[in-house]
């Protein structure tokens, strides 16, 4: 026993493990400087975030070695199982009493368990399991159908809490999608979609209008025009340049295409008007810099550059920052969602892109052990952690540095919470357990 | 190996360029540009100014004439007043509904904001606040902040000491603008007297401290501190006993006593009635008081008479003076006699005026009509005009040596001149600007009258008592002032120790004294007579041609090694003899000897229960 345990160490992936390692201390450390407090200076101190945050990490980090100690083929088969008890879970969970206004939280003592954090690499377990499955083609319209259903389940779920933050990070299960053979145009074309999205949405609240031989009009209007136009221009380069052997065969695709853009900057205004509420379309504006309201809907994100700028380009020093922690309190949320303006306020420039550099590197190398992966399971799992684990990176530093609108989603590994870090060690202990034996297993 | 194996590539190109992005992002927001530095720091950062104690004000023994209060304001920051019951606050407060609108709408306009705390009610003393802090933490909004306001235990010397209030529109801009900028808007500063003219050593110097605060506005962190240095005191020479006395003695009536110790020039007292409480100026009801004191009293008790009224005639006192400048200018002698001719100037009848001295102790008319003819018409040119413009000129110099017709550089704002006319006066101003005598078109015959001290002269009470100083010295002064020493272990000012001499020689000055002495002891100031106290002074009389003449007299006492100088005028008063004599009989009385005499304690009643002028009397 005692030297398969020490096999299985000695095969673990090194680099993989040092950044996961890297990413979770200085995330304690930031944890410990963001919620300081000088009634109880020491960081395990129980009753304060930086102790109970110390906590979660010991346990993840026991359930971690428990992990490796498993049987690959163990993992594998109990993926539906898993997945099953933790659907269960969100299932129950909406009959929890709310906190802060959310069916998500069972409580325990002192301590509060989030199943959808669990749900995240549960769910990468069944999408695994399923897509790796003798015969089963991603090609096929049903067994997109299976995928989508199991996202969905928890998704719903999630959505009642409601949680519509947690629900996003689901999308990303597209990244892997693609990976095994999902057409890229689905993903060129959401990626379309979200431009022109975006873009409509920006017009819209603009409200700016456009004077054309006085003839004014809202700028939308000739935004719809434009993309008819870019359309038609697409089609014809395509068609009599680029690919003349194409000719004729693309025509109904690319009307549809176009169709489908110009429903798309409709719906968009329909729903700018029809379904956001104000708190949303001030948002957007705020994102899109058309206000800059430092006190109301702005409050968070204007706060939030403020203490990142303040880091200048080498940072204020460990616990010497005077927005971002429990003492001044400028930055709300300083401890969860936007933990890295602390990070940002303290190491300044040289800080936070070492940071960036380090998260990305974390995910690429997820992704070059998964690539070495004989099994389809073991791949498909890495490229479902290192999917979701790029979705919170990018959406929580986009919204933290005003690229996105104030979305609630945590910054895995720094952002103060229990269960994330709990799910996501859990998710790359699995991982790395699956790795290390990629030798002996041939799927 | 499968198909769709390098689409790892187009997803590491994803992440790398989202990275690069969110890295181009930071370099701005951190490095490149300061906008979020400047922010954070709007955010962080906040300046607390330290204000000073105002240095108090003594009298010359040592005891307090300013003191400092502790007072409450109540702020109010009109944002934050919400679901507050107004009519409970106004009964709190005792004001009306419409004043608190009013002072609501003064709190949000102007250079008040309505974000930022202004104040609501100026002022409440220590039993009054106590009264409504309980209750004030349930008015969301309302605040209190602990100040200092001036104090005056003894409620005297309104005039001299002057007031502080909080700095006018104009002051400001003006300070802005062309001063040191010193000043902020909330700023209280000196307005008048000693308040205004050692405004610098007072108020101090103004510190600061940057504090980092929270996101509530506490302040957390103090980063640098430059610590506030407190105002000087003040020692100041008034005699808080003779100046209360004076004050007392002047109740109900109208005009002014300067009290000056002639070896320092230091002002004892400086008495301008009617006087008003200094309290009344410092407070709540700044605003109804200043009012009342400047346009409902008919007496004008804001005017500080001592220093401003210049244009009183000094009547026969001048005669003093025109004896001195004659020996000096040697148109006569000690011993020169000229025949008391009624036909020239009316008097009254006395003996023969053989001398100086006899001249000076019966205030002899027509012997001053004389040597004035001789000051004037020396005979030097052949026309008289032309002789006329050379003796004025001289005359003129020679007064002024005397710091009469020239404003004393002392240390009340506000002191005026006065007049001694020269030949310019009488070519182009005199007796209208408009339709002067013109140049050779006067002499002697024109401006006798100035020779008995009426005419086109006028002084100031403070003019008159710095002339007793002069004689009183035998032929200097030290310019009259307020503070003898600024901080405890201070100085006064320069300029205050520098003795000033006239342009009579000092062996002159036995005859006048001597006839002073004589008007006291059986001449027309009999009234002034003080036991134990040889008192050297003259009597005046101003014509007034309204009402009553203006009673005047000026002493010092006592004759050998003079400890004070002083000068009385009482308005509307009639004969110097009476009022004026007998007030500075028991002021120099009060001062020297402590305790009044017998005599002393029946001239006091008889002072005080003489209402010349009240409130009500009909005069113009």
């Amino acid at each position: 026993m005692e030297n398969r345990t020490k096999n299985i160490i000695g095969k673990v992936d090194v680099p993989l493990l040092v950044l996961f390692l890297a990413l979770v201390i200085a995330g304690l450390l930031t944890v410990y400087s963001a919620s300081y407090s000088e009634e109880s200076p020491q960081i395990y101190s129980l009753d304060k975030a930086y102790g109970k945050q110390l906590v979660w990490i010991i346990i993840s980090l026991l359930i971690g070695v428990l992990i490796l100690t498993l049987e690959g083929s163990f993992i594998r088969n109990s993926a539906y199982i898993v997945y099953g008890v933790v659907t269960i879970m969100l299932l129950i969970v909406l009959f929890m009493p709310a906190i802060k206004g959310a069916h998500s939280w069972f409580k325990i003592g002192g301590f509060t368990i989030q199943p959808s954090e669990f749900a995240k690499f549960a769910t990468s377990l069944a999408i695994a399991h399923f897509l790796s499955t003798t015969g089963v083609k991603i090609q096929e319209t049903k067994t997109k159908l299976i995928v989508f259903f199991l996202i969905a389940v928890p998704g719903f779920f999630i959505l009642q809490q409601p949680d519509p933050g947690t629900l996003l990070v689901f999308f990303s299960f597209i990244f892997v999608m693609y990976r095994e053979g999902l057409s890229g145009n689905i993903l060129l074309g959401m990626f379309f979609a979200l431009i022109i999205g975006v873009m409509a949405i920006f017009f819209k609240a603009s409200e700016a209008n456009v004077n054309i031989f006085s003839w004014v009009f809202e700028a939308n209007y000739l935004y719809l025009f434009v993309i008819v136009l870019a359309s038609v221009l697409i089609h014809f380069g395509i068609t009599y340049l680029v690919m003349p052997r194409y000719r004729g065969k693309k025509y109904i695709t690319n009307i549809i295409g176009a169709s489908m853009a110009l429903l798309l900057v409709f719906s968009c205004n329909y729903a700018y008007d029809n379904v956001f509420k104000d708190r949303h379309r001030d948002r957007f504006e705020v994102m899109f810099g058309l206000k800059l309201d430092r006190k109301g809907v702005g409050y968070n994100s204007y706060q939030a550059l403020s203490a990142i700028g303040s880091g200048g380009s080498a940072g204020k020093g460990y616990f010497k920052g005077t927005l971002s922690n429990d003492k001044y309190k400028h930055v709300p949320e300083q401890s969860t969602d936007f933990i890295f303006c602390s990070w940002a306020e303290e190491w300044g420039f040289l800080g936070s892109f070492l940071l960036i550099i380090l998260y990305t590197a974390f995910l690429i190398r997820i992704i070059m052990v998964a690539e070495r992966q004989k099994s389809k399971f073991t791949r498909i799992f890495g490229y479902c952690a290192a999917s979701i684990l790029f979705f919170h990176y990018m959406i929580n530093i986009a919204m933290v540095i005003g690229l996105a609108p104030v979305i609630g989603i945590p910054l895995p590994f720094f952002s103060k919470g229990g269960s994330a870090i709990l799910g996501f060690s859990i998710m790359i202990f699995i991982f790395l357990r699956m790795d290390s034996e990629r030798k002996d297993v041939l799927r | 190996m499968d198909a769709f194996q390098h689409r790892r590539w187009i997803i590491i190109l994803t992440m790398l360029i989202v990275t690069l992005v969110f890295g181009v992002r930071l370099l701005y927001i951190q490095v490149l540009n300061n906008d979020w530095k400047n922010r954070a720091e709007q955010i962080t950062h906040h300046k607390v100014t330290i204000h000073p104690a105002r240095g108090l004000l003594y009298d010359r023994n040592g005891e307090l004439l300013v003191a400092v209060n502790q007072v409450y304001d109540i702020l109010v920051t009109p944002k934050d007043v919400k679901d507050i019951d107004t009519a409970q606050l106004c009964s709190l407060f005792g004001i009306s509904k419409t004043e608190f609108l009013q002072k609501i709408e003064y709190a949000s306009t102007g250079y008040n904001v309505s974000y930022k705390a202004s104040t609501f009610i100026e002022s409440m003393s220590k039993e009054e606040y106590s009264r409504v802090v309980p209750y004030l933490n349930s008015f969301n909004g309302f605040d209190s902040k602990r100040r200092t306001n001036r104090g005056y235990p003894s409620g005297i010397a309104a005039h001299v000491l002057g007031y502080v209030r909080k700095i006018s529109a104009e002051q400001y801009s003006k300070d802005q603008k062309v001063g040191e900028k010193y000043y902020n808007q909330n700023d209280y500063v000196g307005i008048t007297g000693l308040e205004k003219v050692y405004e610098k050593e007072l108020r101090g110097e103004r510190g600061s401290a940057f504090f980092l605060r929270d996101y509530a506005g506490n302040d957390k962190t103090n980063l640098e501190e430059n610590y506030a240095i407190s105002g000087q005191n003040l020692y100041t020479s008034i005699d808080i006993n003779l100046q209360a006395y004076g004050e007392r003695l002047m109740k109900n009536k109208l005009g002014s006593i300067v009290a000056i110790e002639p070896s320092t020039g230091e002002i004892l007292s400086l008495i301008s009635a009617p006087s008003f409480d200094p309290n009344k100026l410092s407070g709540r009801e700044f605003s109804e008081n200043y009012k009342e004191l400047l346009n409902n009293d008919t007496l004008k008790p804001i005017i500080n008479r001592p220093i401003y009224n210049a244009n009183y005639r000094p009547g026969s006192i001048f005669k003093l003076v025109q004896a001195l400048i004659a020996m000096q200018e040697g148109v006569i002698m000690q011993s020169t006699g000229f025949a008391c001719n009624k036909s020239l100037i009316n008097c009254h009848n006395h003996e023969h005026p053989l001398n100086v001295q006899i001249a000076i102790k019966h205030s002899c008319n027509p012997y001053f009509y004389q040597v004035y003819k001789r000051l004037i018409q020396r005979g030097e040119q052949s026309s008289i005009f032309k002789d006329s413009r050379l003796g004025i000129e001289k005359w003129n110099a020679a007064v002024k040596s005397f710091g009469l017709g020239v404003k004393l550089n002392t240390d009340i704002p506000g002191v005026k001149a006065g007049r001694i006319p020269d030949a310019n006066y009488y070519d182009n101003e005199f007796p209208s600007k408009s339709n002067p005598y013109g140049k050779y078109r006067w002499a002697f015959s024109t401006i006798y009258s100035n020779s008995i001290g009426e005419g086109e002269i006028g002084v100031s009470p403070l003019q008159m008592a710095n002339l007793a100083a002069i004689i009183a010295n035998r032929g200097y002064y030290y310019t009259p002032h307020l503070v003898k020493k600024i901080g405890k272990d201070g100085s006064k000012r320069p300029e205050y120790l520098k003795k000033n001499y006239t342009m009579a020689a000092a062996k002159y000055f036995g005859p006048v004294i001597n006839a002073m002495e004589m008007v006291v002891e059986n001449g027309t100031a009999r009234n002034a007579q003080v036991d134990s106290i040889i008192v050297c002074g003259k009597t005046g009389t101003v014509q007034n041609e309204t009402f009553n003449d203006h009673s005047v007299f000026i002493a010092f006492a006592p004759k050998e090694n003079p400890q004070i100088a002083i000068a009385v005028y009482v308005e509307y008063g009639t004969w110097g003899g009476i009022w004026a004599a007998k007030i500075a009989s028991l002021m120099i009385e009060k001062y020297l000897a402590k305790e009044l005499s017998e005599n002393g304690k029946n001239k006091e009643k008889q002072v005080l229960d003489a209402i010349i002028l009240d409130k009500h009397s009909d005069f113009k």
